[in-house]
């Protein structure tokens, strides 16, 4: 059924920036994640903040989806900037009411934690809106290949990352379901205090961990039946291409992170 | 208890892409002491009205009247017990029993009594021996038997049962049919929505077919099937007799299956 669009919700419309290799996609955000944590100037913010509006017009995904998208993060961000601002007593007193002080230096933390969290947000949201979840857990394990010399079962982690998430749907009917026969047996999810109301949640979870479980045997066996049995030697429908253009565009992440360091 | 729906439309996921009319305008109402059959191809609308016989969905407009009355939702599921089609996907109690007592004791009975109804619902439907056992431990059809008891231990005036027997064997397929027939003995309505004439045709008095959300004729089992003796419409029996019937009016308009079997012999002993 209609689950709503939320954070990591594929966007499947044309754009240069579906095109792009999911492997590039996946390492620019890398690269942005780790930027963020060491820029520390409100030019370097800015310069990244600019970067990332751009590829979310560049992205074809509206903007106000773009913003539904980070809805989830409205509450933690709002709550670090609120600790930051009232609970830090660093640099010049600028306000002083009852036992409550805002300091220079914890607004400035505030506004700056509250970017790093949203910009890191908005990256990995372009990431997921603009790459098909198998094409991301494909190039996920292309990306953890390497490492399948050491022994890291990079497949294995693809596959489940890719089954993972095409049963998120599913799940999510079947938990509706067994809501709605439940609510016509007279269980009720909304009275009570927290106890009272995950205890009524019980008849929900109950089956609905048995039938995740019965459909990851049914899962198993009909993928046994059509022949598979692990990565090796295995071939890919969707051939990964590395082309000019996602270096180029791995090059210009680089770039925008290493300008915001700087600056 | 007479259940009635006026006017009643549906539409899921209004002002999207996704946007579907699963019920136009549907008028119908479920009379006391009757078996209702509602039948129907898939995506015809049947387990979107079912839900709305207990206000499980709301419609988007239109009413849901109980004796003349609007009801709440809660006062209302009290009264109509609705069956999911596979609920035993809903089973969750580590007993046969406790599941049972579920729905009761939401309704707030005494402990006596709860036992007592979950003791009669089982026996009803033939599963008294598995009341001490898990219920993920029992085979398919067993676990159907025990879902159902678990709404009709409410003791609802009126029973909705979404495609009760869907990949049930032929022996439980008849005891769950025998057990519809017993409920409207004991005064309870059933509405029984099905996609398999022959079974609608055994237990039915009255049959309602839906179509792309709309009603397309209602009435007793012999109007509305030997108005449309066709394959998809009709049950087997009358498309059996309905091209029989040309110029021998005398073998009538049978339904169910001895009925009909009473009929085609008068034939052809009459001839012999």
């Amino acid at each position: 059924m209609m689950a709503g669009r939320t954070l990591g919700q594929f966007y499947p419309v044309e754009s240069p920036l579906h095109e792009l290799d999911a492997r590039a996609k996946i390492l620019a955000t890398g690269i942005m994640a780790v930027g963020l944590f060491l820029v520390d100037s409100v030019a370097g913010f800015l310069l990244i903040a600019a970067a990332v509006v751009l590829l979310v017009a560049a992205s074809r995904v509206p903007s106000g989806t773009f913003l539904n998208f980070l809805k989830p993060v409205a509450l933690i961000v709002s709550l670090t900037v609120i600790f930051q601002v009232f609970f830090s007593r660093e640099g010049a007193t600028l306000l002083e009411w009852g036992f409550l002080e805002v300091h220079e230096g914890g607004l400035v933390r505030g506004l700056f934690l509250a970017l790093r969290i949203l910009l890191l947000v908005s990256t990995a949201a372009l990431l997921t809106a603009t790459t098909a979840p198998v094409k991301l857990a494909d190039g996920i394990e292309d990306l953890l290949s390497p490492l399948k010399r050491l022994r890291f079962p990079a497949h294995e982690l693809a596959m489940m990352i890719t089954i993972a998430l095409r049963f998120i749907p599913t799940l999510h009917e079947e938990a509706q379901k067994i809501t709605r026969a439940q609510a016509a047996r007279g269980a009720d999810f909304s009275e009570g205090g927290p106890i009272r109301r995950a205890r009524a949640m019980l008849p929900v979870l109950v089956p609905l961990t048995i039938g995740a479980f019965r459909r990851a045997d049914e899962l198993a066996e009909a993928m046994e039946s059509r022949g598979y049995r692990g990565g090796e030697g295995r071939t890919r429908y969707r051939e990964l291409r590395f082309r000019a253009r996602d270096a180029l565009a791995l090059a210009a992440a680089a770039l925008v992170v290493i300008g915001g360091i700087l600056v | 208890m007479r259940v009635e729906l006026q006017n009643v439309r549906h539409v899921y996921a209004p002002g999207t892409p996704f946007e579907v009319e699963a019920l136009r305008d549907v008028s119908l109402a479920v009379e006391p002491d009757e078996v209702l059959g509602i039948v129907g191809g898939t995506g015809s609308g049947k387990s979107t009205l079912a839900q709305h016989l207990n206000l499980l969905l709301e419609p988007t407009s239109g009413r849901v009247l109980v004796d003349a009355r609007t009801l709440k939702g809660g006062e209302l599921r009290r009264r109509v017990g609705l069956v999911f089609q596979f609920p035993e996907a809903a089973l969750f109690a580590p007993t046969v029993e406790e599941d049972v007592a579920f729905a009761p004791r939401r309704l707030g009975l005494d402990e006596d009594v709860v036992r007592q109804r979950v003791r009669e619902t089982l026996e009803l439907l033939g599963a008294r021996h598995l009341a001490g056992r898990s219920p993920f431990a029992l085979s398919g059809g067993e676990k159907r038997r025990v879902a159902i008891a678990g709404v009709l231990a409410m003791a609802p005036e009126v029973l909705v049962l979404d495609e009760p027997t869907a990949g049930l064997d032929p022996a439980t397929r008849e005891d769950l049919l025998g057990v519809v027939r017993a409920l409207r003995e004991g005064g309870t309505s059933v509405v029984l929505v099905s996609h398999d004439l022959d079974e609608v045709a055994e237990v039915a008095d009255r049959v309602c077919v839906l179509e792309e959300g709309k009603v397309r004729a209602v009435g007793t089992p012999e109007e509305v099937f030997y108005a449309h003796p066709e394959a998809s419409l009709a049950p087997t029996t009358v498309r059996v007799v309905a091209p029989l019937r040309e110029g021998r009016p005398e073998v009538g308009r049978p339904v169910r299956f001895e009925e009909t079997l009473a009929a085609l012999k008068g034939l052809l002993e009459g001839r012999g």
